[in-house]
């Protein structure tokens, strides 16, 4: 089964307690399914109780690609944090191991 | 309509965080052309470390490497008449300036001019504001008793609007040294300068279009290779080039980098840093206006070239945001590092161990945390458990106390593990408890800041 990881890039970083992640669809080709795979309820499955707030995913049709919101999901912030990666970089990646929706498959 | 002057602007970018190189700036200097280099040194949490400075010696306050940065840049930028602009005065932009103005002399660089930007640093005015009604409501957790850590506070600053950079820049100025304005006002403030743009309805897609491109070539080599997923693609990152953005007056622009530098620039890695750190993209709210980031046109038009055109978005927001640093008590730590066979298994046995140790110790944390380094670390409940024995797995703890006493239980109860420990138990230094400063996001009425600007000659 195909994961996020074979057809997007992802750059991750913070703004308080809200982790934001740009995942780009590595050819335009691939960006309807991104926007299949990548969902707010598919992202908070993923991230459990790391991610305590609501999750917002926004298109940008321009760059193929989308902005992942995932609120209250540091901890507290990067000053304020218990993790090691205290910025987010490192769980952005944690996307790519969404499984890809294929065209048709699902609602 | 806006009647275009003509002409074009070349900015550099030579720092994107305190800590970042200084030859790649160096460089820029020496065969960049510019017009501009603009600096950016501070992160939210920089400004709490630098009013504790502050506080300690009134001489103090600025970015530290400040001094050591300029006296390598000044008389590159002098040669090649590029003038400077930063916000590495943090806590203490005068006595940064001040700094800076014996060193152009030391240099032999009289008559340089050095600009003073202040007023974003609101801590003595907080409690004016707080009696006169102000609520400053947490934008991350609603909370609005900013009272109830009244005497813990120690920075406010505003993210301040590039006007007081303009004004300077106006009057001259050969070097700018701002505390907290935006970082994004260190790009905007030079091409609204140069190109005469105001804050009227004519030119808010031109603003929008410079907060664009200021975004995406701010944290410097990030555009440049830097941070990018394809990093097996990116050539000599040890030698990395900065940015460089060529601005024309009608609104467009091209992202570039020194020809013989390493890394690259290509659609990719300006895409990369478009989507980066930000909310709503068709909101992305600076202190100089909103850009959205949705109507951007990026288009490779050569090697190492990227065209960014289309750049849109609304008039400035009413209100700054303000970050407000407050203590907020201390974090132990500690890591512990176990070998194969049952890598694994030894972890979970010392995070049993550790918690029966903490007990006996009478540890009082708020919050607890463990990691398996090597396993769940970074990924947290997203990670899969391993179907195999490690190599090595190590275990990562941290608490959350109100003293620093009982943060430092944590290294020793860590250190008392080396031989409680499970049988190949190995270790690095222990770590020192570290204060902790939380931020407290909120918004501030633009009429209760007011920048100025000050001009030192050397």
């Amino acid at each position: 089964m195909p994961l996020l990881r074979d057809i997007a890039y992802v750059r991750s970083g913070d703004k308080g307690d809200v982790i934001s992640v740009g995942v780009i669809a590595k050819s335009p080709e691939d960006y309807p399914t991104l926007l299949r795979s990548v969902t707010p309820a598919a992202v908070k499955a993923l991230m459990g109780d790391w991610v305590k707030g609501e999750v917002e995913v926004h298109p940008m049709d321009n760059i193929e690609a989308v902005v992942v919101l995932m609120r209250n999901a540091l901890g507290g912030g990067a000053t304020r944090t218990l993790r090691l990666d205290q910025t987010g970089k490192a769980l952005g990646n944690g996307l790519l191991r969404l499984t890809v929706v294929e065209e048709g498959a699902g609602a | 309509m806006v009647q275009d002057m003509g002409g074009q602007v070349r900015i550099g970018a030579g720092s994107g965080f305190w800590g970042d190189a200084l030859d790649p700036a160096v460089e820029l200097l020496e065969r960049g052309n510019l017009d501009y280099m603009s600096m950016d040194y501070l992160a939210e949490l920089t400004m709490a470390l630098l009013q504790r400075q502050k506080l300690k010696d009134p001489q103090k306050g600025y970015i530290p490497d400040l001094p050591t940065h300029m006296r390598a840049l000044l008389p590159l930028a002098n040669a090649s008449g590029t003038r400077l602009v930063c916000n590495g005065g943090g806590a203490n932009p005068r006595a940064a300036a001040e700094r800076i103005r014996e060193l152009a002399r030391e240099l032999g660089l009289g008559g340089m001019r050095i600009a003073v930007v202040e007023g974003d640093d609101l801590l003595g005015a907080l409690d004016d504001m707080l009696g006169s009604g102000a609520a400053f409501e947490n934008m991350d957790t609603g909370e609005t008793n900013l009272a109830g850590i009244r005497n813990r506070i120690v920075a406010a600053n505003a993210y301040t609007d590039s006007s007081a950079i303009q004004a300077a820049l106006a009057e001259g100025a050969d070097v700018v040294i701002a505390g907290r304005v935006s970082d994004n006002a260190l790009y905007v403030g030079p091409l609204m300068h140069e190109f005469g743009w105001r804050y009227e309805d004519a030119y808010t897609d031109r603003i929008a279009a410079a907060i664009t491109i200021g975004h995406v070539v701010e944290c410097a080599a990030a555009t440049t290779g830097g941070m990018s997923s394809r990093f097996d693609e990116m050539p000599d990152m040890g030698r990395v080039g900065f940015p460089i953005v060529e601005f024309d007056a009608d609104g467009t622009a091209v992202v570039t980098k020194l020809e013989g530098t390493g890394g690259r620039v290509d659609a990719f890695t300006v895409k990369e840093h478009l989507t980066y750190e930000i909310g709503d993209p068709k909101q992305y709210l600076m202190p100089d206006g909103i850009a959205d980031f949705t109507t951007v046109r990026i288009e490779e038009v050569g090697k190492d070239r990227v065209r960014l055109s289309n750049m849109t978005g609304h008039p400035r927001p009413e209100r700054l945001k303000l970050v407000i640093g407050y203590e907020d008590g201390w974090v132990g730590e500690g890591m512990l590092f176990f070998p194969w066979p049952y890598a694994l298994e030894r972890a979970e046995k010392a995070r049993e161990t550790l918690l029966q140790r903490f007990e006996r110790l009478g540890l009082k944390a708020d919050q607890m945390h463990f990691d398996l380094v090597g396993v769940d670390m970074l990924h947290g409940p997203a990670s899969p458990r391993p179907d195999y024995d490690p190599s090595e797995v190590g275990l990562r703890v941290a608490v959350h106390t109100e003293d620093r006493a009982e943060a430092e239980k944590v290294r020793r109860a860590c250190s008392q593990l080396w031989i409680m420990g499970p049988g190949g138990t190995s270790f690095g230094a222990p770590q020192k408890a570290r204060p902790v400063f939380g931020l407290w996001p909120t918004l501030v009425s633009r009429d209760l800041v007011r920048q100025t600007t000050d001009i030192l000659e050397a």
